[in-house]
């Protein structure tokens, strides 16, 4: 024991050197010992002329949180020096609930500095405990202390702390404004009644905080006592009113549905949306519908590029809502924006740009900037104008090929018969997207037309256009292409037999089962296992013989792929056709069988799925089991 | 092709199964046409039974979609098959209609829009 104090001696001593290391390591290691005098050595080194050596020792203090150090803390809150008495301060916020008892026992000192000191630690501290002592605090001879009660009280947030505050309220002018803060700060909602009365002062400050408080406490119908304020003369006044009601609004989740006028407040309003005060661009967002005229679109689409792409949305579908009004400001606005403004603005207009404003946007088909081009075609096909085909055949011949695909895209859109010559050039751009635009185009727009051009084209001397052809007569899907589609099951080309082939299975109907057979020894096998998925779809159970004959592919994916497509057909012909697979030589054929007869549910197939359980293939006996397990549920 | 109709919250919620094609597409724009007749204008459909859609189904939406733009209305897609999205994609269909993976989902998009 008398090793310790003789070391802590040591240590007290070292805390007077000069050397700033020493006293640190001192302080180090005199927040290793209990004894009292250690935790007074600490508390000293407040003191210390070196920041980095007072902060260390509030660090041990704060972690200490000893009875010896909480009260020479508190009394070094009179220190003479300001930053010891606020480190000391700070340290004893740090140590928080356990430091609150001895605080207020010391509420009671002479100096009215240290008691509005002691009284600020217990609000930051935030311990309800102390509501009691800072309540009496109200009524302290000091004004600063009175004052840093209230203020504590708020933040507490403690509901027995309310009727005080309205008693200091009426009892004290200068405690007034904080105990209308504080009770703002609350919360609670019977304050609201004493406070709705204060709405009557004259003074314009107390007004300010009463309108201020309201707006964190008030309801609905607090809202309709703010709402006359929006009309004051003073302007500072009216937006506090404001944003008091947008506050109450947003605890209410915008439900409030008091009416306000809202005309002189189109500058604060979006300048809040333009500053990204959530609250504000809510409310203002939510008013939109019922509150638009002219001034208020000019304003709204002033700050559209301020806005987050979540917000940006709800304007868009307000606008839409608002509907033509919205879109002519749009286009007046269009006219003076720069590129980035002017791309979002376009935007905006698609959900309902209609015929007119699609006529007030078409001059922009000549501007200068092709991404502005591009957006014009996307707008004109959507608005379904007859009179956009001339400017998007202009747009078909832009030197850009991201803007004439968007303009034979806008085309098919349209869906004019009329313009198939001039879509069919599309397909002899040289750019794959513009290609697959026109493409899609003639899709839409089908007809007897479009048909003939494509039959022709299936046999054009560029393979890449005989390929296209063939896929579009397949999405066209009508049965006046399905003649096509079986005469370019015979086509030279592989890629067009196959699109054909598949093209034929989606459209379906039995006519095309013959011309697909006669593809099942085609020479390519992609052809092959188009023709076997086909003939399974179209035919069913008809098709398993010819299914069976592909078993025998000289290619193993072509049998793969006939083994699955096999595996949809139920019956017993195609399970007799599996089942040996289950022993063939290729684990490839072996895992298709297993997953074939698994689809097929057939008790028959269990003892050839037992056998694959042994099977030194991971992937085998996974697909076995999985089979088993499936037929046995079925059973 | 059957479509079956009810309505949710002034939304008429149309699920199509089978075929999209002419006599089919002539018969859902003939349904939508007796929706607007009755101030309905808000209309989805569901495309989760959809099978098939060829030229002539195509032409029927883009029609239904552009009588409900000129009506101030809101058409909705949902559950496109992997066909029929295949189909959409190619024809840039995708990039005009409103379309959602799940009926839930369109429907609660009517709801955000009109809130507030």
């Amino acid at each position: 024991m008398a090793r310790v104090t003789d070391r802590i001696t040591i240590l007290l001593a070292h805390l007077q050197e000069n050397d700033t290391s020493v006293r640190i390591q001192a302080i180090e290691e005199l927040g290793g010992f209990d004894a009292d005098e250690a935790v007074a050595g600490l508390v000293v080194a407040l003191e210390d002329t070196e920041p980095a050596v007072r902060e260390v020792a509030a660090e041990f203090l704060a972690e200490r949180r000893s009875t010896t150090a909480i009260r020479l803390l508190i009394h070094f809150l009179g220190h003479d020096q300001i930053s010891t008495r606020n480190l000391a301060s700070e340290t004893l916020v740090r140590i928080g609930a356990p430091a609150v008892d001895d605080l207020i026992t010391h509420l009671d000192a002479d100096d009215p500095d240290v008691r509005t000191f002691i009284v600020d630690i217990l609000g930051l501290i935030g311990d309800r405990a102390a509501v009691a002592a800072l309540v009496q605090c109200l009524d302290d001879p000091n004004l600063n202390v009175g004052c840093a009660a209230a203020e504590a009280l708020g933040r507490l947030a403690d509901s027995a702390a309310v009727e005080p505050l309205v008693g200091a309220m009426d009892r004290m002018d200068d405690l007034r404004l904080p105990a209308i803060e504080a009770l703002g700060n609350i919360g609670d909602a019977s304050a609201v009644a004493p406070l709705v009365e204060r709405l009557a002062t004259d003074d314009p400050i107390v007004l300010y905080g009463v309108l201020d408080a309201l707006g964190k406490l008030g309801d609905a119908d607090t809202a309709e006592r703010l709402a006359p304020f929006l009309d004051a003369d003073d302007r500072s006044i009216a937006e506090t009113a404001l944003a008091a009601v947008i506050a109450i609004d947003r605890r209410h989740g915008g439900r409030i549905s008091v009416d306000l006028s809202l005309d002189r407040f189109t500058d604060y309003l979006f300048e809040g949306i333009r500053d990204h005060d959530a609250d504000i661009t809510d409310f203002t967002l939510s008013r939109l519908k019922r509150w638009y005229g002219n001034d208020v679109l000019r304003g709204l689409l002033g700050v559209i590029d301020h806005v987050s792409d979540s917000d940006l949305h709800r304007i868009t579908e307000l606008l839409r809502d608002v509907g033509y009004p919205a879109g002519k400001a749009i286009t007046d606005r269009l006219k003076t924006a720069a590129k980035p403004l002017k791309l979002r603005l376009l935007d905006l207009l698609v959900p309902f740009v209609d015929d007119e404003l699609a006529a007030a946007v078409t001059p922009l088909t000549a501007d200068a900037d092709p991404d502005v081009r591009q957006r014009i075609a996307h707008l004109l096909g959507i608005s379904g104008w007859t009179g956009a085909i001339y400017p998007l055949k202009e747009l078909a011949l832009d030197r850009h090929a991201h803007v004439r695909a968007a303009a034979y895209k806008a085309i098919g859109w349209l869906g004019s018969d009329a313009q198939v010559e001039c879509i069919i050039h599309g397909l002899d751009d040289k750019y794959p997207e513009v290609r697959e635009a026109a493409l899609g185009a003639l899709i839409i727009i089908g007809g007897p037309h479009v048909i003939a051009k494509l039959t022709a084209d299936l046999y054009h001397e560029d393979t890449e256009r005989q390929r296209l052809s063939v896929m579009a007569l397949g999405w066209i899907g009508e049965e006046e292409v399905v003649s096509s589609l079986v005469n370019a099951v015979g086509h030279p080309e592989a890629t067009v037999r196959q699109s054909a082939i598949n093209a034929l299975a989606r459209i379906g109907g039995l006519q095309s089962v013959d011309p697909i057979r006669a593809t099942l020894h085609d020479s390519n096998p992609g052809v092959r296992k188009a023709t076997a998925s086909a003939l399974a779809l179209l035919a069913g159970e008809r098709a398993v013989p010819d299914l069976i004959g592909l078993l025998s592919d000289d290619d193993i994916w072509v049998r793969y792929h006939t083994i699955l497509q096999l595996g949809t057909i139920p019956g017993d012909a195609t399970v007799d056709a599996l089942l040996p697979l289950i022993s063939d030589p290729q684990d490839i054929i072996k895992l298709a069988a297993a997953k074939a007869l698994s689809g097929l549910n057939s008790q028959r197939a269990c003892s050839a799925l037992e056998s694959l359980r042994s099977d030194e293939n991971e992937d085998l006996v996974a697909v076995a089991e999985q089979a088993l397990s499936q037929i046995g549920d079925s059973a | 092709m059957n479509i079956s109709m009810r309505e949710e919250n002034g939304i008429a919620l149309l699920s199509l199964s089978g075929r999209l094609d002419l006599a089919s597409g002539t018969a859902l724009k003939e349904q939508v046409k007796k929706l607007f007749a009755n101030n309905m204008n808000s209309i989805h459909l569901n495309l989760a039974e959809v099978e098939f859609i060829n030229s002539s189904g195509l032409g029927a939406m883009v029609s239904i979609m552009k009588e409900t733009r000129m009506r101030k209305g809101r058409l909705t897609l949902s559950n496109l098959a992997t066909y029929v999205q295949e189909i959409f994609e190619i024809t840039q269909l995708s990039h005009i209609f409103e379309i959602f993976p799940t009926e839930e989902e369109a429907v609660s998009s009517f709801s955000t829009v009109h809130a507030g």
